[in-house]
C-alpha cells in the first residue's frame, strides 16, 4: 500500500457536503432493532467461540460522566460534579464484565481495551486501574507489547501526576480533546482549556512511557476563523502528537440537545468551514503528517501510518486500529458490541442500563444479525475507509459475485463521482483519487443499501460529510 | 479453480429434483446411475425409492441413537455430524457428512441406529428405504456395487484417526480429506467453509479446541492456508499433502 496523498478541492468539497454516516460500522446503528436481545447475543458469542480460529477481543468501556457540558457534544454523556456517582457506575460495570466474560473461550486474547466517554478521567487513576484489573482477571490479555490500553482524556480535569499511575496500570495510548485553543471559540462552546494544561498532560504521558498521544481538533465550531484556528494548528504542531484527528462539527440540535446552547449567529457558512479544513490539511501535510483517512492523520513512524503502508489498517467503533479482525465487546451505558456477524447495543440511558444490570441480565436493548449482503458491503466499505480502494477482484472471488452485476445500481450512483474525478477504475480495484480521499464517505454512501434518497423536508440523521 | 466454495450452492441444485432418467446432481447414487449404464426400468425403480426430506436446521436431529433403522440417507445439501454420547454424557464425534455422502450405513447390522445424526447447518436429504434398496440391489448390479463402495469408504474413514499422529498431521489430514471429498462433488477443492464447530473438529481429531486453533493459526502464519471466520483457503497444497500423507496414505 502507498501512503495516501490528498488534494483539497473547495468546489468539490462544497458540492459533496451532504449528510452521511461515518461508517464506524456497516450497517449503521439506526438499522439495529429490538428483536435482537440477550439470547441472540449469547448465541452469537457461542458461535464466535466455535470458529476455527476464534477472533481475538477488543474491549470498550463507556464512562458517561462529564464535569461540564461542551456545547458541541453529540456523545452520550451525563453532566455532574458529583464524583460519588462513579462508585455506583463502576460497581455495575464490574458486574457486567463478570457476567459476559465467562461466555468467551479462555484462549481468546484481548488485544485492545479502550476507555471512551463522556470523560473517562471522571474516574480517578485508582478506579481506572481497578477496572483494568477486573478486565485482566476476567479475560486473557495478550502480551503488553501486543495490546493497546487507551483512554480519552479531558486535560482540564487531569492532574499530570496521574499519568505515571495510568502507565503503571497498563495504559499506553492517550487521546486528548482540544478542539480549538482560540479563547473566543472556547467561550462559544463552553470549554475553556489552556495550552499549558494540555501540554502538561502530553509531557507527563510521554515521560510515563505512553506509546502514543493523539489530539482531537474540531473545525466548523462557532466563532472559529482562519487566524485563530491557524494558531491552534501551529501550537498543536509544536506539541507534535503522534496522531491527530480533525473532526467536522455537525450542528444537529434536533438530535443533540447540548447543541441548542450554541449561538447559531456565530456558526460558519459552508465556505468558511471548508477553508478551515483546507488550512488543516495543508498545515498538517506540510508538517509531515500522513493522511490515514476520515479525519485522521498520523506521523509516518506511528503504528497507524505503518499499518496503512502494509494494508493492515482496520476500522471499528473506536476509530482506526492496527488490530485486525477482532470481536468487540462494549461495556457500560450505550456501548456497542460487534460479535461475529452481529451488532448489539446497551441501553442508551443510564436508568435502563442500571435496571438491566440489577436484574441479572446482559443489558442488550437492540442489535442485528448481518445478512451475507451486509457482510459483503461492510467488507467493501472497510477497505474503502482504510485502504482508500475497493478491491473488486478480491471481493468477486471472496463472495462469488460478479461485481458489475451485483453492484449495478451502486455503480450507477458512483458515475457522477467518477465524472468528478473522485474515483479511478482499474481492472482489479476502484480507487479513491487524491481528491476522493477526503470524500470517502460520499463514495461509501453509493454502496450503502440502507440509504434511500432523502425526502426534501426530512431532518438529517447523520452529520455532514465535510 | 472450478466449483463454488462449500456450502454455497448454485441456485438450481436444490430445485433440481431429478426425474426417472436423471437424478439430482448431488445424489450419492448419481455415480451408479449415470456411469453404470443402467436401463430405464432400473432407474425408474430406484427413483421411486427416494424420498426428499428436510430442511433440517442447525442442531436438529436427523435420527437418534436407538431409533429403529429403516432407511439410509444421502446428504443433498449441508453437513451432518454423527456422534455418540457416553455414559458420562461426553459426546464423541464419529464423522461429518457432506453432500453426496450417505448416513445410516453403520445401522445395517442391527435394527437400530447406533449413533445420533445432527444437522450442522441447513440440511436436505434423500432418504432410501433400506429393505427396498436391498431388494433392488439383488437385481441391479450397479446399485449393489455402489452400496459396497459406500460401505467400504465408511469403514476406511473411521480408521483414519486411530494412529499416533501429531496435531499438525491430524489437522492437515482433516482439511485435505474434506477438500478431496468436496471436490469429488464439484465444490472448490481449495476454498470451503468449516461448517462444524471447532469443538466438534477437536473432538473428532482427539485434540483440544485450543490446539486446533493454534495449529491453524500457525499454518496461517506460515502461509499454508488462510482462515477468515469459518472459511478456509488452502494456499500451499504441497505442504498440506506432505503433512497429511502419513495418515491419508496416498
Amino acid at each position: 500500500m502507498h501512503s495516501q496523498t490528498i488534494a483539497f478541492d473547495a468546489d468539490l468539497a462544497r458540492r459533496y457536503d451532504r449528510p452521511g454516516p461515518r461508517y464506524t460500522s456497516y450497517p449503521t446503528a439506526p438499522q439495529f432493532h429490538a428483536d435482537f436481545g440477550e439470547a441472540q447475543l449469547r448465541e452469537a458469542v457461542q458461535a464466535s467461540n466455535e470458529e476455527p480460529i476464534p477472533r481475538r477481543l477488543s474491549l470498550y468501556v463507556h464512562v458517561p460522566f462529564c464535569f461540564s457540558p461542551c456545547f458541541y457534544c453529540g456523545c452520550n454523556r451525563i453532566i455532574t460534579r458529583d464524583l460519588g456517582r462513579s462508585e455506583g457506575y463502576l460497581a455495575r460495570l464490574h458486574r457486567e464484565i463478570a457476567r459476559i466474560a465467562p461466555a468467551f473461550d479462555r484462549d481468546r486474547e484481548v488485544i485492545q481495551l479502550h476507555f471512551g466517554g463522556g470523560t473517562p478521567n471522571f474516574l480517578n487513576p485508582v478506579q481506572l486501574a481497578d477496572t483494568v484489573d477486573v478486565m485482566r482477571r476476567q479475560f486473557h490479555f495478550a502480551d503488553r507489547n501486543d495490546s493497546d490500553i487507551s483512554i480519552e482524556i479531558d486535560p482540564r480535569f487531569c492532574d499530570p501526576a496521574w499519568m505515571p499511575a495510568l502507565a503503571k496500570a497498563g495504559f499506553n495510548r492517550a487521546s486528548l480533546g482540544v478542539q480549538d485553543f482560540d479563547p473566543k471559540v472556547q467561550q462559544a462552546v463552553n470549554r475553556i482549556q489552556t495550552v499549558e494544561e494540555t501540554r502538561a498532560v502530553v509531557d507527563a504521558a510521554r515521560s510515563a512511557g505512553f506509546r502514543s498521544v493523539n489530539i482531537d481538533l474540531i473545525y466548523g465550531l462557532p466563532a472559529q476563523n482562519l487566524e485563530g484556528f491557524g494558531k491552534t494548528l501551529d501550537t498543536v504542531l509544536q506539541i507534535r502528537p503522534d496522531r491527530l484527528a480533525v473532526y467536522s462539527y455537525a450542528h444537529m440540535p434536533h438530535l443533540f440537545k447540548p447543541q441548542k446552547q450554541i449561538d447559531e449567529t456565530l456558526l460558519l457558512d459552508g465556505d468558511a468551514k471548508l477553508a478551515l479544513l483546507q488550512l488543516a490539511v495543508e498545515k498538517l501535510t506540510a508538517a509531515g503528517y500522513v493522511y490515514i483517512g476520515m479525519d485522521h492523520f498520523a506521523l509516518p513512524d506511528d503504528d497507524l501510518a505503518q499499518a496503512q503502508q502494509r494494508g493492515g489498517l482496520h476500522r471499528n467503533f473506536m476509530g482506526y486500529t492496527t488490530h485486525a479482525d477482532s470481536d468487540l465487546i462494549g461495556f457500560g451505558v450505550s456501548a456497542i458490541s460487534h460479535i461475529g456477524n452481529t451488532f448489539s447495543q446497551n441501553p442508551r440511558d443510564l436508568p435502563s442500563w442500571e435496571v438491566a444490570i440489577d436484574s441479572g441480565k446482559l443489558p442488550v436493548f437492540r442489535g442485528m444479525r448481518m445478512s451475507e449482503d451486509d457482510t459483503l458491503r461492510a467488507d467493501l466499505i472497510q477497505s474503502l475507509m482504510c485502504q482508500g480502494q475497493i478491491p473488486v477482484a478480491a471481493l468477486e472471488r471472496r463472495y462469488g459475485i460478479h461485481f458489475e452485476d451485483y453492484f449495478a445500481s451502486a455503480l450507477e450512483q458512483l458515475q457522477p463521482l467518477h465524472a468528478d474525478g473522485l474515483v479511478r477504475f482499474t481492472p482489479d480495484v476502484i480507487e479513491a483519487t487524491s481528491q476522493g480521499r477526503l470524500l470517502l464517505r460520499n463514495i461509501a454512501m453509493c454502496f450503502d443499501q440502507y440509504l434511500t434518497p432523502p425526502a426534501a423536508d426530512a431532518k438529517p440523521r447523520f452529520s455532514r460529510a465535510i | 479453480m472450478s466449483g463454488l466454495p462449500f456450502p454455497r450452492l448454485s441456485p438450481q441444485v436444490l430445485s433440481d429434483d431429478g426425474n426417472e432418467l436423471q437424478f439430482c446432481s448431488t445424489c450419492a447414487f448419481s455415480h451408479a446411475c449415470m456411469s453404470q449404464g443402467m436401463d430405464k426400468g432400473a432407474l425408474r425403480e430406484l427413483h421411486v425409492l427416494v424420498e426428499h426430506i428436510g430442511p433440517f436446521h442447525a442442531g436438529e436431529h436427523v435420527f437418534r441413537e436407538g431409533d429403529p433403522f429403516e432407511a439410509i440417507a444421502a446428504v443433498r445439501a449441508g453437513t451432518v455430524k454423527t456422534c455418540v454420547t457416553d455414559r458420562d454424557g461426553h459426546e464423541h464425534v464419529l464423522g461429518f457428512h457432506f453432500p453426496g455422502e450417505v448416513i445410516g450405513l453403520n445401522a445395517i447390522d442391527g435394527h437400530r441406529y447406533p449413533c445420533d445424526a445432527i444437522a450442522l447447518d441447513t440440511v436436505m436429504l434423500c432418504k432410501f428405504s433400506f429393505p427396498k434398496i436391498s431388494v433392488l440391489a439383488t437385481r441391479v448390479p450397479g446399485i449393489q456395487r455402489e452400496l459396497f463402495r459406500l460401505l467400504s469408504r465408511d469403514i476406511g474413514r473411521a480408521a483414519l484417526l486411530a494412529g499416533d499422529w501429531s496435531a499438525d498431521q491430524r489437522v492437515a489430514a482433516f482439511l485435505l480429506g474434506m477438500s478431496r471429498r468436496l471436490a469429488a462433488r464439484g465444490f472448490s477443492a481449495t476454498r470451503f467453509q468449516l461448517t462444524m464447530a471447532r469443538t466438534d473438529i477437536a473432538n473428532y481429531l482427539r485434540l483440544a479446541p485450543e490446539t486446533v486453533s493454534r495449529v491453524l493459526r500457525r499454518m496461517q502464519d506460515d502461509g499454508i492456508l488462510a482462515v477468515d471466520r469459518r472459511e478456509v483457503e488452502l494456499l500451499d497444497q504441497d505442504r498440506i499433502d506432505a503433512l497429511a500423507a502419513p495418515i491419508l496414505r496416498d
